[in-house]
This record gives C-alpha cells, structure tokens and sequence, in this order.
C-alpha cells in the first residue's frame, strides 16, 4: 500500500500494528513485542497528550480491561461517584489514573495505624511561642502571636467574612476549597490523641502516591511529538481590525530598530506609533500606549524611577485582585494545595514569598478552620521588600491576619521579614521547627521570576527552601516567555502576552479597576521592554522552564487533581459570567487562559528526597 | 453479562493495534463517567480530562497555528494552521495574516467530532489531524470551537460552523491568488461530519460555494434501528444506548432521531435534487455500528444526483484515523488529498 510519509510520523513496523488470535496468551504477545521494541514512551500516543511506556502498554489495556469489567458489575451508582465524588490527579499518566479508579472501585482494606500514616505528637498546645530576636542587618522581624487557644466552636454561623477596620481582607468564601462532601459541622477539637488517627476522608483522594511516576517522564527532549519544550508560542487573535494590524506593524518595526541600535529610525517611529494608538480603541490601543512608552524610554534612556511608593503599589495590586481572576486563581489554586499538604497535621507553618497585602490568608485560614478534627495552629511569616515610608506594612498586614484569627478561633502566630531580595534569606533566620512538629509550606506567587535577574539568586533561594523541609512549594507564575536573550523576541513574546491579558480586562464592570489593573500591568510591560540587567525582574518564564529549574535542583511535582480544577472553573464564573476564561489541566498543573491562551500557571513541589509528605490514608 | 463482554473485547483487540485500542477504549471509559443518566454532562471533568495542546506560531513540522476569536459573543474561537515559508522562520503577530501566495490554496474548514458533546479545537487528537491536513493537501485549516451540547443544542453547532464559514469567505489574506476568491472545503469526523453537511447546505442557499465535503465516519442516525446497530451494538467501542444519549443531549427537546438533524434523508428531510450541492467524500468504518446510517446518506446524495464518492473501511472501527499505525489511515489520506486538489 502507498504511502505518503511527507507529513506523518515515522511509522512502526506494520506487522506490530496487527494482532494475533483471541487466545489467552495473546497478552503475552504484546509484551515479547514490547520488550523488543525501544521501552521508552508510546510516540503516537505521547503526541496525543497520553504517557504510556510502550512496555506498559499491554498492562495499561489489562486494566482499561478490568475497569470495563467492574463497571458492568458496579450499579450506576458506583460509576457516578467516581466521576463525581473522586478527585482525579494527572490524567495523562494512564496507567496510574487507571489504578487509581481500580483501587477507587476495590479499595484495599483500611488500616488507621498503618505506616502510612504519620501521627503528630500531641505535645503541650499551651507552649507560648516567642519570636526570637532580629537576626541580620538586612532584615528586621516584626512578630505577632494570637494567645487565643480557645477550639471549641460555637454555634454553626460562625464565619462571616472577617472585616477589619480599615478595610475587608477581601476573601474566597472558604466553601468553595471545599469539595460538596465534606461536612461543614463544626467538630470540637479534642485534644486526645485519638483524633489524629480519625482522619477519616469523606472525600476520596486519588493521587500519584509516590514521586517515582513523575521521575519516569523527565521533561521531553527538544526535539520530540511535535512540540519543542521551549519554543511554544500560543497567540490568540482577538482583534482583527486592519488599524490594529498596521499598530502592530510600527510596533513590531520599531521593536526592530531598536534591536538593530538604529535608534534614529526607532525615534521616527515611535512618534508615529502614538498617532495610530489615538485611532484605535479598546484593548489594543492601551497595550500599545504602554509598550510605545516603554520602547520611547528605551530610546531616550529615561529608565523608571525607583520602585512605586508602597501605598500606591499595594492599591494597585487590590485593584488588579478585584478586577480580574488572575490574583484569585492563584490564591484559590495554591491554597488548594496547601490545605491538602497539610491533611493531619497539627501545626503548620506557611512561608509567603509574596506577602503583599496578605490577600491569599484569610481564605486558607478560614478553611483551616473549617477542617475535622478542628485547625492546626497557624505561623505566617511573610517576606516583602521595605517600604520606603518608613511604615511598617508588613506588622500591619500581620496585625490584621491576627484579627481575623482571633474571630476564627485559628491558633496564630506571625512574623514579617523584610528583606530587598528573596536570596537574602537564610533558613536559620526564620525559626524553623522541626518538621514532625510542624509542617511548611512556601508560597510564591509571581515573585520566583525576579531572582532570575542575579547570577546565582534562583539557586540560593532552591536551597534555602529544600532546608525549610517543606512539604509544599506552591508557585504561581506568568505562562510566558519573556526572559529570552534577544530584545526583538521578548519583545514580540510580551506583546503578544499582554495584548492577551488586557483584552480580558476589557469585560470589567468598574472602569476605575480596569484602569487600576492597567496601570499595574504597564508597570511590568515598562520593566521587560525598557529595563536590562538587575533592574529587569520581570524575567517570566513558561511552565516547561520552570519544570525544568525544579527538575535540576531536586524537587518533585505534586499534582493538583480535579477538585481544584473544578472549583477553580467554577469560581470564574463569577467574573463576567466566565466568558472567555479557561482553566486546563497540564500535567499536574493548573493553567488560567483568555481564549484559550493560557496566561498563569500554578504548580506545586516537594522536595525529591523526601518520602511522600501528604500523609495519605486514602480510603 | 460479563462473559460475553470479554468476548466483544477480544474480538475488538483483533482488528486495531494495541496502542489504538488502549486510546480509544479510555475514550470510552472516560465518556461513560462524563454521561450522566439525567442528560447533563461533567462538563469540569470533562475539560480536565481532555488533553488539550496550546497554539504554536513557532512552525513545527512545516505547520504552525494560532487561535481567532471569530464571535466575541458566543466566545467562538477557530484554530488556523498553515504552512510554514522558508523565509518567514520568525513570525509575529502581524504576519500570522499574511495572505496565501499560491494560485490555489484550499481552505479546509475543520469540525472536530466527540458527539456534539466532548473534545475542542485545541484538543490534541484534532490539533494533530489538522495539521496533517495542511502537509496533505497543502492547505490552510481552520478548526472551529463549536458550542456543544447539552449546554447547546441544535442548532448552535450548525449556526457557529456558518459563522466561521462567513468569516473564512471574508478573509482578503485566504483568497487564492487565481481568482482572488477563497477555495472553501469543509471537513469533519463523527459530529463535524454532521456539521460539514448542514453547514454546506446553509452555505450553498446563501450563495457561497463550498468546493468539497469531507465527512469521516460521520454521526447520522434515525428512530428506526437498523440492521447494523443491532448487530454491532458494544462490540467495538460504541453502544446504542451511548449514541441516543448523544441525541438526545444535541437535538430539540421532544424531538426524536428523525429530525432532519440527525436524518437528513430520513421523513422530515429534505431531497437535494436540483440543489447545487459540494461534491462529498464519505468514509465509513465497517465495525462502525451506524454504518447504516451513513450508507443511507450517501445513497440520499446518490439519488438527489448529487456527486459522491463513499469509501467504505471493511475492518476499521471509529477513530483509526487518529493514529497513522494502519492501513485505513493511509487509505483514506491518499483520498483526501486527491479529493481536495483534484479542482486545481
């Protein structure tokens, strides 16, 4: 039979394509085959999303197999629940999705004080715990600890939204980290030693149970099933019109200009890029404002001032939060995680990279709360850059969080470090408890990317964060590559990004947000065009990168599984009826998109050598 | 029950490779769970399952693409592929529309399948047979993001597919160089096979030639049950009671399968003798148990005098053409291609 391989894949032998006849071990078969060919990845199948080794394959049909069987046997309703109660993880690794629905339908006998389970010491809950004092010059401690051990709970309305005096500390309803399962009845926390080990699960929770899966699948080689890691260019075109093309020609020429340092030209051109941007309306005249502005700033030199006084950031960091899902998804997605990294234990500690106005806490706290079995004690020790007012804005931050705990009746204790740079941390500055104590997690949201401005920071931060022993890093970055070597394409690159992501403002029911949200997002656009060196932090990287940065310095993802994802969807609903906004599911991943162009990503990580932290009586 | 559901696998194992049996039958599994008994759909478990693949305007293989936001109202976005040019390896965002430069250069119009109710554009099953498409015929696609149901129901899916094709005819940059026209072929799998016949329907009235439809194994149906799905009913991937769920999710509430919809021939068709009318591909898959259907659609062409060739895959069940590991896959390539040039 011709064929026309000008446009296929390379095409395996044909006689493997074709099988033998209906006796029982033709399964046999398939595995001598297999075992001959090369045991690395299904080609075919890895193009269409799916991870299968070719030597797992008859195995994999073995349990599509048993799966089909159990589910004829099963009543409908052992079905629905699998699709509606079951939280799925990492769906492109076949073979242990598969297990886990096996599992799911014929779950092993229950063992309360197996090996899996980890029991925190009870120990004395009434320990005060002092802060110790300021450790180096370049930081300065600011503590906050809630004496409040009460964790009895009163009545079933307890928790409306905590608001303080100066403003709401604007919250995700806790509900929504919950799955409909679990019961919202508040429990008495009983501090016997028995109610560790009664962390029965209404929810099933099917995961990669061992980081081993995900060291199979190492991140594919550059050339390979079609797509090179480091050179996807998604682009969503969402405006058609022939003054925008024309917009984007002079900026795309001027663009060029500069990166042919023939600055004459450049100068001619950004003057005239102003006069289309006049002509043009909505999105597309704004982003090209501000990248005419950032080229324009590039040309003349006039490089931005020093960062923007704090009281103006922070409110434009609010508005930006409000207007659009981006910051909420983040928060929502990360806190996600964390919550289920810290199933069974009894004190926790987070580490926020990304203090700001505390934004992402209240949510997490409120659903710490919430928890069987009662809530953990909770230390926050935040980490933003000084302020230039002298104000203390992170003890005010603290001194807030510490309200609403008190209101929640959540054990609490606070610290703020103020430090100029994340690589400025040493893990013997924060107090670190040992970790059957209390468990860490670090948090960072859009804050990662900025180290990647000094030789060596990224490094020094990964280590610093392995000797936290955390059992979560969560991370939320910018899906996109801005970092590269060359101006021109960076430039492109970022256009592209932010053309996107202004595009979604557009639907903002307050014009006084969206331009909030625009002025905070032309601050970075300014930083990516017009800034080199150590003053460019905003060195965005795509999820494939960081996969790898994480990779190489020895962490192992943990997958964020289709609770998270469901309820990440449905929270953008509440932003313009959800139109246009998409999450997707990457490998373990969370991606939110504009018309399908994925704009930020959450991922989550363990440290690889650490045996699996998330405790999982799975049931 | 069980033993003769071992039976049906192992017979299905016999006729499709390994790697294609493991993929489709997770389709299956993964669709059982999404169905619910009421009509509704999971949909959020739905997207979270679906492999989907991002845009790439970097040229991968000769092909890159790039996501249109067609209807801002209904969210309607398409997925262009085109062919990369040697001298353009760095493209941007304003060369993306760059017009064809060809004499001839085929637009092929592309809805995916899932029933009305699974997969996208950016799904990677269809993301990878579009871009085959444009090596193949050397063509531009664009691969529509139809509303589906049961959120939507007819006639959504028809009303988007003739958006897009508005949309495609109106592109300055698609025409061919020949004409300065745009040469438009629609195709499709499963629910686009539907799609590509209503929607070259509507666009024929309206006076737009559609210069060929592609339909592979395309999903038509009927209240009778004929002799093929009684036959065929679970063997190979597929049930009945699955595909009147679909039905039911996609068509009117209260209708039956003789809606035009789902029969177009059928009694609340209409006869398209007399219409002028594309020139129609039709490929069927032998082990597909609404072959009946689609048989009785190509003798409906037949008789209305209307030009169509049927290819008919004795052994082929649904989704071969999803892996290039058989036969029938290459089979059916070679037609394509021959049937999207053949008016050069």
């Amino acid at each position: 039979m011709k064929r026309d391989n000008n446009h296929l894949q390379p095409n395996p032998d044909p006689s493997s394509s074709l099988c033998g006849g209906s006796s029982p071990g033709k399964a046999n078969l398939w595995e001598e085959e297999a075992t001959q060919q090369d045991c690395g990845m299904d080609e075919l199948l890895a193009v269409l999303g799916y991870k299968v080794k070719t030597s797992d394959m008859a195995e994999v049909a073995q349990k599509l197999e048993q799966l089909e069987e159990v589910m004829c046997n099963v009543q409908d309703d052992g079905i629905s629940h699998l699709a509606s109660e079951t939280v799925h993880v990492n769906p492109s690794d076949l073979s242990t999705w598969l297990e886990s629905m096996l599992s799911e339908l014929n779950p092993p006998s229950f063992d309360p004080f197996g090996a899996a389970g980890k029991t925190a010491p009870m120990g004395t809950l009434d320990d005060p715990f002092l802060g110790g004092p300021a450790e180096s010059s370049t930081l300065t401690t600011l503590e906050f600890e809630n004496n409040n051990r009460k964790h009895q709970k009163r009545g079933q309305q307890i928790f409306e939204e905590a608001s303080c005096s100066d403003y709401d500390l604007k919250a995700i309803p806790g509900k929504a980290i919950y799955s409909q399962n679990t019961r919202t009845q508040p429990q008495t926390h009983d501090s016997s030693s028995s109610s560790t080990l009664n962390n029965v699960k209404s929810e099933k929770r099917l995961k990669s149970t061992s980081g081993s899966h995900s060291d199979i699948f190492p991140p594919p080689p550059a050339v390979s099933y079609g797509i090179p890691t480091d050179s996807v260019r998604p682009v969503v075109l969402v405006d058609s019109q022939e003054n925008g093309i024309r917009l984007v020609h002079a900026l795309m020429a001027c663009a060029e200009a500069v990166q042919q340092n023939n600055l004459n030209l450049a100068e001619v051109l950004v003057k005239q890029i102003g006069f289309l941007a006049i002509s043009q309306a909505g999105a597309m005249r704004k982003v090209a404002t501000y990248f005419a502005e950032a080229l324009a700033r590039r040309i003349y030199r006039l490089y931005p001032q020093n960062p923007l006084d704090h009281s103006l950031s922070d409110i434009l960091h609010m508005h930006f939060y409000e207007t659009c899902p981006y910051l909420k998804f983040a928060h929502f997605t990360a806190n996600q995680a964390i919550l289920e990294a810290f199933e069974g234990k009894k004190r926790v500690h987070v580490i926020d990279f990304s203090m700001n106005q505390g934004m992402q806490w209240p949510a997490l706290m409120q659903a710490l709360a919430l928890r069987d079995g009662g809530p953990p004690a909770f230390r926050l020790t935040g980490i933003g850059p000084p302020s230039h007012d002298k104000s203390d804005h992170l003890q005010e931050v603290g001194w807030k969080l510490a309200q609403l705990a008190e209101k929640i009746h959540v054990e609490f204790e606070y610290r703020g470090f103020v430090a100029n740079s994340l690589a400025d941390l040493d893990a013997s500055m924060l107090d670190l408890r040992p970790s059957e104590v209390e468990a860490v997690a670090v948090n960072s949201v859009f804050e990662l990317h900025k180290l990647l401005a000094r030789p060596g920071a990224i490094d020094k931060v990964f280590s610093v964060v392995k000797q936290m022993k955390p059992e979560i890093v969560t991370i939320v970055e910018q899906e996109a590559n801005h970092n590269g070597p060359v101006f021109l394409d960076r430039f492109i690159e970022s256009l592209h990004y932010y053309s996107t992501l202004f595009d979604s403002l557009e639907g903002s029911v307050s014009s006084r947000d969206k331009v909030m949200s625009e002025v905070y997002l032309g601050k970075q656009i300014c930083n990516v065009v017009a800034c080199e060196g150590v003053d460019r932090v905003e060195r965005h990287e795509s999820l494939t990168q960081w996969r790898n940065r994480f990779g190489f310095a020895g962490f192992s993802p943990v997958h964020l599984g289709s609770n998270a994802f469901k309820q990440a969807s449905m929270l953008l609903a509440l932003f313009n009826g959800g139109e246009g906004y998409g999450v997707e599911e990457n490998n373990g991943c969370l991606m939110l998109g504009w018309h399908n162009r994925p704009l930020i990503t959450t991922s989550a990580w363990t440290p690889a050598n650490k045996t699996t932290a998330t405790s999982t009586i799975t049931n | 029950m069980a033993r003769s559901n071992e039976v049906n696998l192992n017979e299905c194992k016999m006729v499709v490779p390994l790697n294609t049996w493991v993929l489709i039958s997770n389709f299956k599994l993964a669709y059982n769970l999404l169905r619910r008994p009421d009509g509704t759909f999971n949909r959020h478990l739905a997207e979270f399952l679906d492999r989907k693949v991002p845009a790439n305007a970097n040229p991968v293989d000769g092909v890159f693409s790039f996501d249109v936001l067609i209807d801002r109202g209904t969210s309607l976005l398409s997925r262009i592929y085109r062919p990369a040019t040697a001298e353009e390896p760095q493209l941007n965002v304003a060369g993306l529309e760059k017009p064809v430069t060809a004499e001839v250069v085929p637009v092929i119009i592309f809805f995916h399948g899932g029933s009305f109710a699974h997969s996208s554009a950016n799904s990677a099953i269809y993301d990878t047979l579009c871009r085959r498409l444009v090596g193949l015929c050397k063509a531009v696609v664009v691969s529509v993001n139809y509303r589906r149901a049961p959120e939507n129901r007819y006639p959504c899916a028809y009303d988007d597919g003739w958006t897009a094709l508005k949309w495609v005819n109106s592109r300055p940059w698609l025409q061919s160089q020949k004409d300065s026209k745009v040469h438009i072929y629609l195709a499709g799998d499963s629910s686009g096979g539907n799609i590509v016949h209503h929607v070259a329907l509507i666009a024929m009235e309206s006076g737009i030639d559609v210069l060929g439809n592609i339909l592979l194994n395309p999903m038509f149906g009927g209240q009778e049950r004929t002799e093929s799905e009684q036959r065929l009913d679970g063997k190979y991937f597929v049930t009945l009671r699955d595909r009147d769920w679909y039905w039911r999710a996609y068509l009117p509430e209260g209708e039956d399968r003789d809606h035009h919809a789902c029969n177009p021939f059928g009694p609340n068709g209409r006869s398209l003798e007399g219409i002028k009318f594309p020139k129609s591909l039709v490929v069927v898959a032998g082990l597909d148990l609404i072959q009946d259907w689609q048989l009785a659609y190509v003798d409906g062409l037949k008789k209305a005098g209307q030009e169509v060739k049927l290819l008919y895959m004795e052994q082929a069940t649904i989704g071969f053409y999803l892996l290039p590991n058989n036969n029938h896959f290459h089979t059916v390539m070679d037609e394509i291609s021959k049937f999207v040039v053949s008016d050069c």
